[in-house]
């Protein structure tokens, strides 16, 4: 039983970790209908560069601001360089994966190579547990909770009563009835990049942080949990993403203390499959 | 052994087993359209299996290694084993390849499966040994021949090679065979090719079993040259490697796929071994071998997507094309008299056939069909029934709901509500392929051709029940199904001339006008042989001559037992062939009933000038 309720505790870890990114992940799939799979490798390259700060002898916390900076910067260029050329070429939604499975190698393996083959880890204090019971957390996994908690909030916010928030929304159900209604949809496509882009960095470092240490191919599974988590939801959907990757984190968790941890990931892959075969649009998606 | 001996062997082996799996890959991603990003996983299954049949039981190492199987098969069972394996292993992944699902979306689900499979192959030890893999694999024959003998090793590279010459004349034969170009037309627009009869599911599978099977073949001929079987080397990047092959090779051409195995996977592995390991930190090389097949990838597609060598324009026109003489004359002295108005023996029906009576057998209907698209009604309610033999035109502002309808009614947007009979029967939960092959046949709103067939193969792709239409009817060869096509081909280009195309028969459809699309998808429709034809908006960007004489076309086929229903927003067209003439408004059925008896009523005259 304690097994049980302390893997509830690092579900919650799982799961605020996983919601970071597969809220920046679905807004970009929203807004310009591209599956980037290269997220988990802009990911990885984000929390080398808080390493690289992190090992200069700047603490951890103050590496985040380069690391969000570089995902974000990193994303935006891989959208306005790569796919939105590919996309006014009117390519296809299946070369676009392919393209985006390219980009993936590209980055994670100029990071490898920079860094080299090591897994390497941050110099940071994981601070003293405190919890009920069996339910024991450290002081960081409080701190990526409420970080995650946070961002939740802040993008129910910006999606609710910004401008830019609306605008969003509008160019991802219509985007061609968004530029007509006068709504600048590429800097509105810029502005989301730039954003989830951020997302993106810091899901890479307290994905490294939650992790212990890491390697440059070390999210390519972690890319599974946030397609599971997204499909789950529906594509596109940012609540979505966010119930997706809460049910996705606590079950994989959970699974891993009942059964065997080497297999947790196997049930956000029996999840993403399912919802492909029985309802791509995800639970709150409009069924087709 | 000498060195040079034993480097020169091992390049022609890997040469042949990277030869059989682009081939394979190319099968099925640049012909059917399949994105399998999956397809490592195949040749380890039939590696695996290869491995396991070649083996004794795990016992009687001494129990160092664990799997199951061992059955100590001869040779070359295990190589058919591993064939089987790769073919078997897609059927699991029917599922994911049917209409309903987005490409990209089936591509995520295939390469999510691969990166699981290993995971769960280098974690299971029981079953696969864990991520220590098989060794001691045994080579072919080896208890017959040396295999550490210069002999042996030439003659296993030979036959990877002739293996690989095999599959080339193998894929070659399913390519140009009428199910290769029935895929092609899938890969093209599936939606559109599931429209004229094509089950998109079994069609996808059976792609997936050709290609698993010479995936599975490559990994047999590997496990027994190399005698290991190493489940990190199948990762899910080891796809993207083909994938890389077979795109820079040439998209659709089995020769591009030749030439992508010898620059990628294999040129990439030898040029590198030429690289000093000492420059930079360790791992560095192989790091950026990755980055480089990456790049290549993103900068094939960007600047030539074709490939190097690109798909091959089928020519298949057997007519000697006599110099085009103008259009209008093209057409006045068509072969085919039918499209020439003069001898139409039909009186022009406007104005005084009744509203389909009592004695009139009726073809198509529908009964309350409601179909919404998130809370909005595009049809609501609409019930409309269909003479045999008569044109019916569906008429009605933008937004009235008639290609929604008409959708419907050939089965490409299930009904929300509501029913539909063909000729009495319920066909409202058919799939459209199965309403295509019992004769209701519709055509597409928006340019539907299939861009990469030229405009003979467009019609060629509709013809039902053609014999060399299945992978068995294809496998069998010409010799099979050549006489018939010949007589296919007759036929359409009959068609051809009498529309004035004849000499556009081996042009790319792609490369047509707007208006000649138009046609070449009529066409195309009509060689399905349908009983009951679906047209949306046929006349756009028709020139009005031409529309006057597909209309009397229409009329003739409808004389000779076809039913015909037309979307069209062109009055005067209505006016001139259509009878009865079916206004739609606001997604319900607002009049029925002749074109001049419409035009007295002022709800539908009213419902044209507010929409």
């Amino acid at each position: 039983m304690s097994v049980f309720v302390a893997s509830i505790g690092y579900g919650l870890v799982a799961a605020a970790v996983l919601a970071i990114a597969s809220v920046g992940f679905t807004l970009q799939f929203a807004v310009t209908n591209v599956l980037n799979l290269a997220f988990a490798a802009v990911m990885i390259t984000s929390a080398y560069v808080a390493y690289v700060v992190n090992a200069s002898g700047v603490s951890v916390w103050l590496a985040l601001v380069p690391a969000v900076a570089a995902g974000a910067v990193l994303s935006v260029l891989l959208n306005q360089v790569v796919y939105t050329p590919f996309q006014r070429r009117r390519a296809s939604p299946i070369a676009l994966v392919i393209v985006s499975l390219g980009m993936t190698l590209i980055i994670e393996y100029a990071t490898q190579a920079a860094a080299g083959p090591n897994n390497v880890s941050y110099s940071m204090a994981q601070g003293p547990e405190a919890g009920v019971g069996a339910f024991q957390l450290t002081v960081v996994q409080y701190v990526i909770i409420g970080t995650s908690l946070a961002l939740m909030a802040g993008t129910h916010l910006l999606m609710t009563y910004t401008r830019l928030g609306k605008s969003m929304r509008a160019t991802a159900a219509n985007r061609d009835l968004a530029r007509a209604c006068g709504i600048r949809t590429a800097r509105v496509v810029t502005a989301t990049w730039c954003i989830s882009g951020a997302f993106c960095g810091l899901a890479g470092v307290v994905f490294a942080m939650n992790s212990g240490s890491f390697g440059a191919t070390s999210a390519d599974l972690f890319l599974v949990l946030i397609l599971a988590a997204v499909f789950l939801g529906g594509p596109g959907e940012a609540y979505g993403a966010m119930l997706g990757a809460a049910v996705i984190g606590i079950a994989t968790e959970v699974s891993a203390s009942v059964v065997q941890p080497d297999y947790k990931d196997v049930v956000a892959f029996v999840v993403l499959l399912a919802m492909l075969a029985r309802r791509p649009s995800g639970i709150l998606g409009a069924p087709t | 052994m000498n060195g040079t001996v034993y480097y020169l062997t091992t390049v022609l082996v890997y040469g042949g087993v990277d030869a059989i799996a682009c081939l394979g890959l190319s099968q099925q991603f640049g012909i059917a359209g399949v994105t399998n990003f999956g397809f490592i996983i195949f040749q380890a299954a039939g590696a695996y299996v290869a491995g396991v049949l070649s083996l004794g039981p795990d016992t009687m190492y001494g129990g160092f290694q664990s799997y199951v199987g061992g059955l100590h098969l001869p040779f070359p069972l295990p190589w058919v084993g591993a064939t089987v394996a790769g073919a078997l292993l897609s059927l699991p992944f029917t599922f994911l390849v049917g209409r309903r699902l987005r490409g990209d979306f089936a591509a995520i689900g295939l390469l999510v499966t691969a990166v699981m499979l290993n995971l769960l192959v280098t974690n299971y030890v029981p079953l696969f040994n864990g991520a220590a893999g098989l060794s001691l694999v045994p080579s072919p024959l080896q208890g017959v021949l040396n295999p550490q003998s210069a002999t042996y090793q030439w003659g296993y590279g030979a036959v990877a090679v002739a293996l690989a010459v095999l599959a080339f004349l193998l894929v070659n034969r399913v390519t140009e065979s009428p199910y290769g170009r029935s895929l092609r037309a899938m890969r093209d627009n599936d939606i559109v090719a599931e429209s004229l009869g094509v089950n998109l599911r079994a069609r996808r599978t059976s792609a997936l079993v050709l290609g698993g099977a010479l995936a599975g073949l490559s990994g047999g001929v590997l496990v027994g040259f190399i005698n290991l079987w190493d489940p990190g080397a199948w990762g899910y990047a080891e796809s993207i490697v083909l994938f890389a092959a077979v795109i820079i090779g040439g998209l659709g051409n089995h020769k591009g796929a030749l030439l992508g195995a010898v620059l990628v996977p294999l040129g990439f592995e030898e040029a590198t071994r030429f690289i000093p390991s000492s420059i930079g930190p360790p791992g560095f090389i192989p790091a950026l071998q990755w980055v480089a097949i990456g790049a290549l990838i993103v900068v094939f597609l960007w600047s030539r997507p074709q490939g190097v060598l690109p798909e091959r324009r089928r020519r298949l026109a057997q007519r000697l094309l006599a110099p085009a003489p103008a259009k209008a004359e093209m057409l006045a002295t068509s072969a085919l008299p039918t499209l020439d108005g003069g001898t139409s023996p039909l009186p022009r029906r406007n104005g005084h056939a009744p509203v389909p009576g009592a004695n009139e057998e009726v073809a198509l209907q529908a009964v309350g069909l409601v179909r919404s698209f998130e809370g909005v009604r595009a049809v609501d309610g609409a019930s409309m029934a269909f003479a045999r033999g008569r044109l019916t035109g569906l008429i009605g502002p933008n937004g009235a709901g008639k290609s929604t309808a008409l959708a419907m009614l050939a089965g490409t947007l299930p009904v929300s509500g509501g029913k539909i009979f063909l000729f009495g029967e319920d066909i409202t939960s058919l799939p459209a392929y199965l309403r295509a092959r019992r004769g209701l046949v519709r055509t597409f709103q928006l340019a539907s051709e299939f861009k990469r067939l030229t405009v003979l193969e467009n019609l060629l792709s509709a013809v039902p029940g053609q014999r060399g239409d299945s992978l068995g009817g294809a496998l069998l060869g010409r010799r099979y199904w050549g006489a018939e096509e010949a007589a296919h081909i007759e036929r359409a280009e009959t068609l051809l001339a009498g529309f004035g195309m004849g000499q556009y028969a081996d042009s790319y459809a792609g490369d047509l006008s707007g208006g000649q699309r138009r046609l070449v998808e009529i066409m195309r429709a009509l060689m399905a042989e349908p009983s009951v034809l679906l047209l949306d908006e046929p006349m756009a960007g028709v020139h009005p001559d031409l529309a006057q004489k597909i209309g009397r076309f229409l009329l003739q086929l409808c004389a000779g037992g076809m039913t015909i229903v037309m979307v069209e927003h062109e009055l005067a067209m209505m006016d001139e062939f259509c009878d009865p003439v079916i206004v739609m408004a606001e997604g319900k059925v607002l009049a029925e009933g002749p074109m001049a008896a419409l035009r007295q009523r002022s709800d539908v005259v009213e419902a044209y000038l507010v929409g």
